[in-house]
């Protein structure tokens, strides 16, 4: 994740306090289904400083615990981006565009863990580098968060996640002015929610 | 008054000027030894340039302390770093963590990225050269589209290729080390680990600071233990060396110098009975010890730890004189009395003084400064120690002061017993052996000048060092490539060529990498090259701009707005920028700027294996202005090259030395000589056979062994009162003593130090036993 990955070049070093895990995260856990996989399709607005129009976009999202995710823009044109525990590659049709590789970049794990954890919901994991505040109630929650280091948050912004037995929106709004809204829709579960090409990729 | 009287009081003056700068030194400077090792080696005279390329890269390092703490969890990893890190945080005195602060790190960012127009990486720069503009589009778009399109730094319109960010993304790749959770953080396949950087505030190598920061690391370590039991620590430090190295060197001082003394008083004992004669052989040494530092310090202003050692092992010798006088005293008649007795054996004396200070004399020959200052350090305590004997010992020592004790007697009677070598079928057939013999054995030595002869620090800590350097990918300092030219750009162009050649030894896998200046700023003829190259092919009516702007809807106003943007960065960006910026930090040593009106840079390089060594060297053929440096092989060859050297010297002082006692003795010359040569050459026979390798400093111990054997030939030729006893008992005192000083030294843990002792130990007990075998005149029984 771009924003994330800035974090490799600002990071302040303050000591930090491991927080008081608040009393909606433990709520919001429970709630969570947490499959061990998990497919779907996403719809992402941009809306980016210094252009006119919102850019859409939108493909197909897998989560699969203990591999790592799979992110398949399909429209405006394809690109796929592939999360594991070694390595970030992004695809443009079967060219590697980009490669992330954890030898040479001891962030990649660090990235992958925290896109897993926006994209399961896992605030556990998230607030040991975000502060998380939420309102739940009996089938929905929405939290909000924020970088616990300064650094952090000028390089990603605030999130803003909402869902109820999965994540449904998520919207990262940054301090230039860039914003993100992604929505998640038509998830499956199990193994037969993964394409044969999906699963392939992984 | 006598003549005896003034002169012992006229001495009596210099001893208490002696004792009182002495005092002043000790408890009012409170001066303490040098202990960098550094200091002992020698000194490029030849090339200030590359001398000061050394210390830049040396002095970075000195002052730092890395630790390392590591886990298999991260969070037992970070609760034992901030348990270290928390016993040193009260010490702003002694350390100042290393901060990497948001701001700084700001910073650093925003300097570049009004430059960022210049800077590309090498594969940037091929893909600009080959890619079409259709390439580029979709890299754009894709960056655009995807949520997570890799690095980003700035808003998309700022960087819409990610040209910027991959260059950002080459620089953090230099070091393995992130920024995790407000920690460093560095890992491996095993476990993860904190890296905490130190700086002292304190000099590494001074002993008072590692009193103060050793236990205090040890402290530290201790509590990050108790935080998470399992937590591994690794620290490396010049510091951690040099108290290693103090510690070794304290405890071998006194266990050479308690050692020599306590051997010396009990074999006085054992020849006189007496304690009068023990505590004027130990005055004659003290003197002669305080007189050294005196004058070392005045001449050097510093005194090294390892001068110590070494003059540690000086008491052997420098007692030579006042048992030569106190044995010759023992035989001679009472009647004789002690002044006169001193201006008989005067002749001897001064000749055994002048031949070991010429066997001293020949260590300073070499270029090493720490040997310079042991051959000053040690010749001048035996010139004062001796000026104590000619000055004092008459007035102090009557005519009936001494009697023998039974050893003497004992000890006297072996000499009857020895063989003598006379012209004869026995001699010549133990000429013919031995010849044989060490024929054999010298041509079985070998060589070695390494330079870890010169120190020797424990397993634990090259352990340390060796895993850090693997985890953190650190440059060697001592390796490197020094860069010069006319201009800082010259420089600049000249280390984007090595660094050209350098590159297929990456893919070769002979380094992993390198850190130069030019990484970060490339001369300005790159820059511009660079600029002119994305101009061209990105930012022109028939780039990917207009491609963009129909993809997302945007107008030609907007595509002027990009152009305009992405212009506006494209400056050049000056060293005198960047040295300026907090990002220059960690790579400042690797400049060194305007030397004397040639400016010159460091290029050092990372993951370099031994093996690799002579395929990396040869990057810098055919470059100009490009030299290898190898501190190493360097100080090897200096070693090797004087092991060579000072055999010669050792030749010539064995002629200096019979030249000079040619007038006194003519034809009996040779026997003084021979034994002490016999010696030597026996010496390295034994070595030899031990499949020992010769290093420079056996060489040196051979010279100092002409110093000390010469003597035992002296005393022998001498025999003031024409009887072999006076002479043999003085003969068998000193070598005994000298015998065990150096035999410590020969437990010295330093190679160097232990080569040195185990040479003059094996050629002193040779030289004693050879000398009487060169008597001239046969014992009448009734003597």
């Amino acid at each position: 994740m771009n924003k994330v990955k800035s974090v490799l070049l600002a990071a302040a070093l303050a000591t930090f306090n491991p927080a008081q895990a608040a009393a909606p995260v433990a709520k919001i856990q429970a709630m969570l289904a947490k499959p061990p996989i998990m497919c779907g399709r996403f719809d992402q607005t941009k809306q980016l400083a210094g252009m006119k129009k919102p850019l859409a976009s939108n493909g197909r999202f897998c989560v699969v615990a203990g591999k790592g995710v799979l992110w398949r823009t399909l429209q405006p044109f394809p690109s796929t981006l592939r999360l594991t525990r070694d390595e970030i590659v992004n695809y443009q049709g079967d060219r590697v565009a980009m490669r992330l590789d954890a030898k040479t970049e001891p962030t990649v794990r660090m990235i992958n863990n925290v896109l897993f954890s926006l994209l399961s919901g896992d605030l556990g994991q998230l607030e040991t580098l975000f502060e998380v505040d939420g309102t739940v109630d009996a089938t929905s929650w929405n939290v909000a968060l924020k970088a616990r280091q300064a650094a952090l948050e000028k390089a990603i912004g605030t999130i803003k996640l909402d869902g109820g037995a999965y994540v449904k929106n998520i919207v990262m709004s940054e301090a230039g002015g860039d914003k993100t809204s992604i929505v998640f829709s038509a998830i499956q579960t199990g193994e037969s929610a993964m394409t044969k090409e999906e699963a392939a990729l992984f | 008054m006598t003549r005896t009287k003034k002169l012992a009081l006229l001495w009596a003056v210099v001893v208490c000027l002696l004792l009182g700068h002495n005092a002043y030194l000790w408890l009012v400077q409170r001066i303490v030894p040098n202990t960098d090792i550094m200091a002992l080696l020698p000194v490029q005279e030849r090339d200030p340039v590359l001398q000061q390329s050394f210390s830049h890269m040396v002095d970075a390092a000195q002052q730092r302390v890395i630790v390392l703490v590591g886990a298999a969890d991260w969070e037992d990893a970070k609760r034992a770093a901030d348990a270290y890190n928390a016993v040193l945080a009260p010490r702003k005195d002694l350390f100042e963590a290393t901060r990497i602060d948001e701001k700084t790190q700001g910073d650093w960012l925003s300097l570049f990225q009004r430059h960022s127009l210049t800077l590309l990486t090498a594969q940037q720069e091929a893909q600009l050269r080959a890619q079409p503009p259709q390439f580029w589009l979709e890299t754009a778009l894709g960056k655009l589209y995807s949520p997570f399109g890799g690095p980003k730094l700035g808003s998309w319109q700022q960087d819409p290729f990610g040209l910027f960010a991959g260059w950002v993304q080459e620089r953090a790749q230099e070091t393995p080390v992130r920024p995790r959770d407000g920690h460093l953080f560095v890992a491996d396949a095993r476990l993860q680990y904190v890296l905490l950087p130190l700086t002292l505030k304190v000099p590494a190598l001074s002993m008072t600071a590692q009193e103060t920061v050793l236990p205090l690391l040890k402290q530290a370590g201790d509590a990050s233990r108790k935080a998470a039991p399992q937590a591994e620590l690794i620290q490396a430090g010049v510091i951690l060396h040099a108290a290693e190295a103090s510690g070794q060197a304290s405890g071998e001082v006194s266990t050479i110098g308690i050692g020599s003394l306590l051997g010396i008083i009990l074999l006085m004992w054992f020849a006189f009975h007496s304690f009068k004669p023990i505590s004027l052989i130990m005055l004659s040494i003290g003197i002669g010890f305080l007189g050294a530092l005196s004058v070392c310090w005045l001449v050097f202003g510093q005194i090294h730890l390892m001068t110590l050692v070494f003059g540690a092992s000086l008491i052997g010798v420098a007692q030579d004189y006042g048992i030569y006088f106190l044995s010759n005293r023992l035989s001679a008649d009472e009647k004789l009395d002690s002044p006169a007795l001193l201006k008989r054996l005067l002749p001897g004396l001064g000749l055994t003084l002048l031949a070991a200070v010429i066997g001293y004399m020949g260590l300073a020959l070499t270029p090493f400064p720490g040997l310079r200052q042991m051959a000053v350090f040690s010749a001048l305590g035996l010139v004062f120690a001796w000026l104590t004997v000619v000055f004092w010992f008459p007035a102090l020592v009557g005519a009936r002061a001494l009697k023998a004790g039974a050893l003497v007697r004992v000890y006297g009677d072996a000499l009857r017993r020895w063989p003598v070598l006379r012209v004869n079928r026995a001699t010549l057939a133990a000429a013919v052996i031995f010849v044989l013999a060490a024929g054999y054995g010298i041509s079985r030595l070998g060589a070695n000048d390494d330079i870890r002869l010169l120190q020797n620090p424990p397993k634990h800590l090259i352990d340390d060092q060796i895993k850090l350097s693997k985890l953190t990918d650190a440059p060697t300092p001592v390796q490197y490539f020094l860069v010069r030219g006319a201009s800082a750009e010259e420089v600049l162009q000249r280390e984007e060529a090595l660094k050209a050649k350098l590159d297929k030894l990456i893919v070769g896998g002979g380094i992993t990498g390198y850190q130069a200046v030019s990484n970060w700023v490339p001369s300005a003829r790159t820059q511009a090259a660079r600029r002119a190259l994305i101009e061209q092919k990105l930012l022109g009516d028939d780039g990917p701009l207009p491609g963009l702007a129909k993809q997302t809807g945007e107008d030609a106003q907007w595509i002027a707005a990009t152009r305009a943007g992405l212009l506006a960065a494209g400056t050049p960006l000056t060293p005198e920028d960047f040295l300026k910026s907090p990002a220059s930090e960690p790579s400042r040593h690797l400049w060194l700027g305007d030397t004397g009106g040639v400016h010159a840079s460091i290029v050092a390089l990372r993951g370099l294996g031994r093996a690799a060594v002579p395929e990396v060297m040869r990057a810098a053929d055919g470059l100009q202005g490009v030299q290898w440096v190898d501190k190493v092989a360097e100080i090897s060859s200096v070693l090797g090259r004087y092991r060579e050297n000072m055999s010669w010297v050792v030749l010539g002082a064995y002629a200096l030395v019979f030249a000079m006692l040619f007038p006194r003795y003519r034809g009996r010359t040779w026997r003084v000589l021979a034994p002490t040569a016999l010696a030597s050459v026996a010496t390295l026979a034994i070595l030899g056979f031990a499949s020992q390798n010769l290093q420079l400093f056996h060489v040196l111990a051979l010279l100092l062994l002409l110093g000390v054997g010469v003597d035992y030939g002296i005393f022998m030729q001498e025999r003031p009162d024409n009887r072999g006893n006076a002479a043999w008992m003085a003969v068998g005192m000193s070598a005994s003593s000298t015998f065990l000083s150096f035999g410590l030294l020969g437990l010295s843990k330093t190679p160097a130090l232990q080569a040195f002792g185990l040479t003059m130990l094996l050629g002193i007990a040779l030289a004693w036993l050879i000398v009487p075998c060169f008597g001239t005149i046969k014992e009448s029984k009734h003597d």
